[in-house]
């Protein structure tokens, strides 16, 4: 397994002199463009504290603008059954929004995007949580022909970007379903504290169509008719006309991942699974496996560094974490031989996959111009306070 | 085993998975390898897969896909659909498939029931009785997916199905497929009754008490389809099944 990763870009002797942020993880080889101030402080750690009082609200500050914000949610959803929509993975994040959103007094309804890779703990800790604390689910169930088709052109695209997929989807399916139901309010699981980093050549991709359906063009061969999917024009319509907002309700709180999960477990029956999104069997294996592997990301120090300036864990408990293998070896290799069997590959195949030249979303037909000037623009809105954060 | 057979029932339509209510209206419900993973860690007893087909087209099993569940399920499963030869069943059985189901075939070519039972043990056969009511209250075998009537008791259906060398019935309430409104209890005690080989019901389960009242009636095995793959008032797709102990607590 060494030979796939020296073949593929794990620069192993780094071009330029290596360099380790003095309060995060982050370095020159996690990070390729990464920079650093004359104390020694990386472009992410600067970013975090340039923004981090704007977009996370902590104590009393927050949850005043929490109960604002549920005021504003009850009222607007007077009348419907549901008053807001929450996305449910099973994993903890989109969990503990559904237990928080419940604690307000909010009724909403779970949508949970069902791609075919979902892990039996997955299934079984939406159907616990949910029953426990009473909220409605709908299920998107994708055709898994399409998606299979579609998760394979971008394993053959050779890009990082393998979860856009499932991504695009689950956000087409929230903003569709609020939009369908009359519902303004869409609560995510996103959140500043625990996922701020982020290295644009690890990911792109999220609300480009135009990538996706480039990259399904050339490699794709299996009609896309009910994959869920919107463009930038259809997103400015959600927003603009219909006036649905996404707001990340864990900004409002003070979101600490042991506390939540412990208050998960014991008071909702949930059950950890060990790992960030390792609830789909798909997510586990592309970022535990084809990630490092091929394109030499480890998402692991982003998410790690996150929690460092959350004061979550400690710099040398995130140092220790990076020494162990993204997931167990064994549970990589059961991964490997059933994913390759899902999407109909030989070993042989997967294996061409994994050695080819690596390329970026800049490779093919994108929007990422007017991708960023929106994403900029509803930032700028929120440094205002005209959109929810 | 110490309790009655709880089985999930999937149905099956161009290699996805599918759930009808009546058997019409087929919704897509996922892919049948991941489902069986699932079903896997659940500790399910066993599985049955039934290919609706195409109503039309001719075809036959699929054995690719068969050949793929059969790598990934850990418990015995059940096949029905297209089967139309000893040869397709001698096939089915080579693949890993523990029990063939027959319908149409059960009533087109009886003699290919005493054949698979010839081969395998009758153990290895299982003959899908699916029932109608008529408007007059009268019970009626249908076959090729409910769309023909035999006008057969099914009692009566159901010892000659047995005479012939069936080790099992699916006893299919059509009129209850996928309405989650309970079993058809006086069809079940009817069937069952009638002949000493297992019965598995199915056709209308929504809670777990629907399956102890099955078993009371006499089913030996049931099946159910909606009750394990939707959950809650939107009938969301979502993969369950009761835990081991509450299926002991329920039939003690």
């Amino acid at each position: 397994m060494t030979s796939l990763t020296e073949n593929a870009g794990y620069p192993l002797a780094p071009s330029k002199s290596y360099q380790v942020c003095t309060r995060c993880i982050m370095d020159t080889v996690a990070d390729q463009s990464i920079s650093f101030d004359d104390d020694g402080l990386c472009r992410h750690c600067l970013r975090y504290d340039k923004l981090v009082s704007a977009r996370h609200l902590r104590g009393d500050l927050g949850r005043d603008a929490l109960q604002a914000l549920v005021e504003c949610i009850k009222a607007a959803g007077q009348g419907r059954e549901y008053d807001c929509i929450i996305g449910v993975s099973g994993g903890v994040d989109s969990t503990y929004v559904a237990w928080l959103v419940k604690q307000h007094g909010l009724r909403p309804l779970a949508v949970h995007f069902d791609n075919g890779w979902n892990s039996e703990l997955a299934t079984k800790n939406i159907e616990r949580v949910l029953c426990n604390i009473k909220i409605d689910l709908h299920t998107h169930v994708v055709d898994w022909d399409e998606f299979r088709d579609l998760q394979l052109a971008f394993l053959k695209a050779s890009t990082p970007d393998g979860e856009i997929p499932t991504d695009h989807a689950i956000g087409a399916l929230l903003w569709k379903e609020a939009t369908s139901r009359g519902i303004k309010y869409i609560i995510s699981g996103m959140n500043f504290a625990t996922e701020s980093i982020s290295v644009p050549e690890w990911s792109y991709g999220h609300s480009d169509w135009r990538y996706i359906k480039d990259i399904h063009r050339r490699f794709g061969s299996v009609k896309l008719k009910t994959y869920p999917h919107f463009s930038l024009a259809y997103l400015c319509y959600a927003n603009v006309v219909r006036g649905v907002r996404m707001v990340s309700i864990l900004n409002y709180v003070d979101y600490n991942k042991e506390r939540a999960k412990e208050i998960l477990c014991n008071s909702l029956g949930w059950k950890d699974y060990g790992g960030k999104h390792h609830e789909s069997i798909y997510t586990r294996f592309y970022q535990g496996y084809v990630l490092p592997r091929k394109f030499g990301i480890d998402k692991r120090y982003g998410h790690l560094s996150d929690l460092i300036n959350a004061s979550q864990i400690s710099r040398s408990q995130a140092l220790a974490e990076m020494k162990r293998p993204p997931y167990p070896e064994d549970l990589q290799q059961q991964d490997l031989a059933y994913v390759s069997k899902k999407l109909r590959l030989s070993p042989q195949q997967f294996e061409d996959i994994m050695r080819a030249p690596i390329k970026s979303f800049r490779s093919y037909r994108n929007l990422y111009e007017p991708v960023q000037l929106l994403r900029n623009t509803v930032n700028g809105l929120r440094k205002y306070h005209f959109y929810p954060r | 085993m110490v309790h009655a057979r709880v089985i999930p029932c999937l149905l099956m339509r161009n290699g996805g998975l599918v759930k009808t209510v009546k058997y019409k209206n087929a919704r897509y419900v996922g892919d049948p390898i991941n489902a069986v993973r699932i079903f896997n860690e659940k500790e399910v007893d066993e599985l049955v897969f039934l290919d609706i087909g195409n109503p039309g087209v001719p075809a036959i099993p699929n054995f690719e896909l068969l050949a793929e569940i059969a790598s990934e399920a850990f418990m015995p499963f059940a096949y029905g659909g297209n089967i139309k030869s000893i040869e397709h069943v001698k096939r089915l059985y080579s693949l890993g498939v523990e029990k063939i189901v027959l319908n149409t075939a059960a009533a087109d070519q009886p003699d290919l029931v005493s054949a698979a039972a010839a081969l395998a043990g009758s153990s290895g056969v299982i003959v899908s009785i699916d029932v109608r009511r008529n408007w007059m209250g009268k019970y009626s075998v249908h076959v090729a997916g409910g769309t023909r009537d035999l006008k057969r008791d099914p009692v009566e259906y159901a010892r000659a199905v047995e005479q012939l060398g069936a080790g099992e019935i699916l006893l299919n309430a059509i009129d209850r497929d996928g309405t989650m409104e309970g079993y058809d209890l006086e069809l079940i005690g009817r069937v069952c009754k009638a002949v000493s080989i297992p019965v598995v019901a199915a056709g209308g389960a929504a809670h777990l008490p629907d399956l102890r009242n099955a078993a009371g009636a006499g089913a030996s095995g049931l099946a159910a389809g909606s009750m394990f793959v939707f959950h809650g008032k939107h009938r969301a797709v979502l993969i369950t099944y009761p835990e081991y102990e509450e299926l002991e607590r329920l039939f003690k």
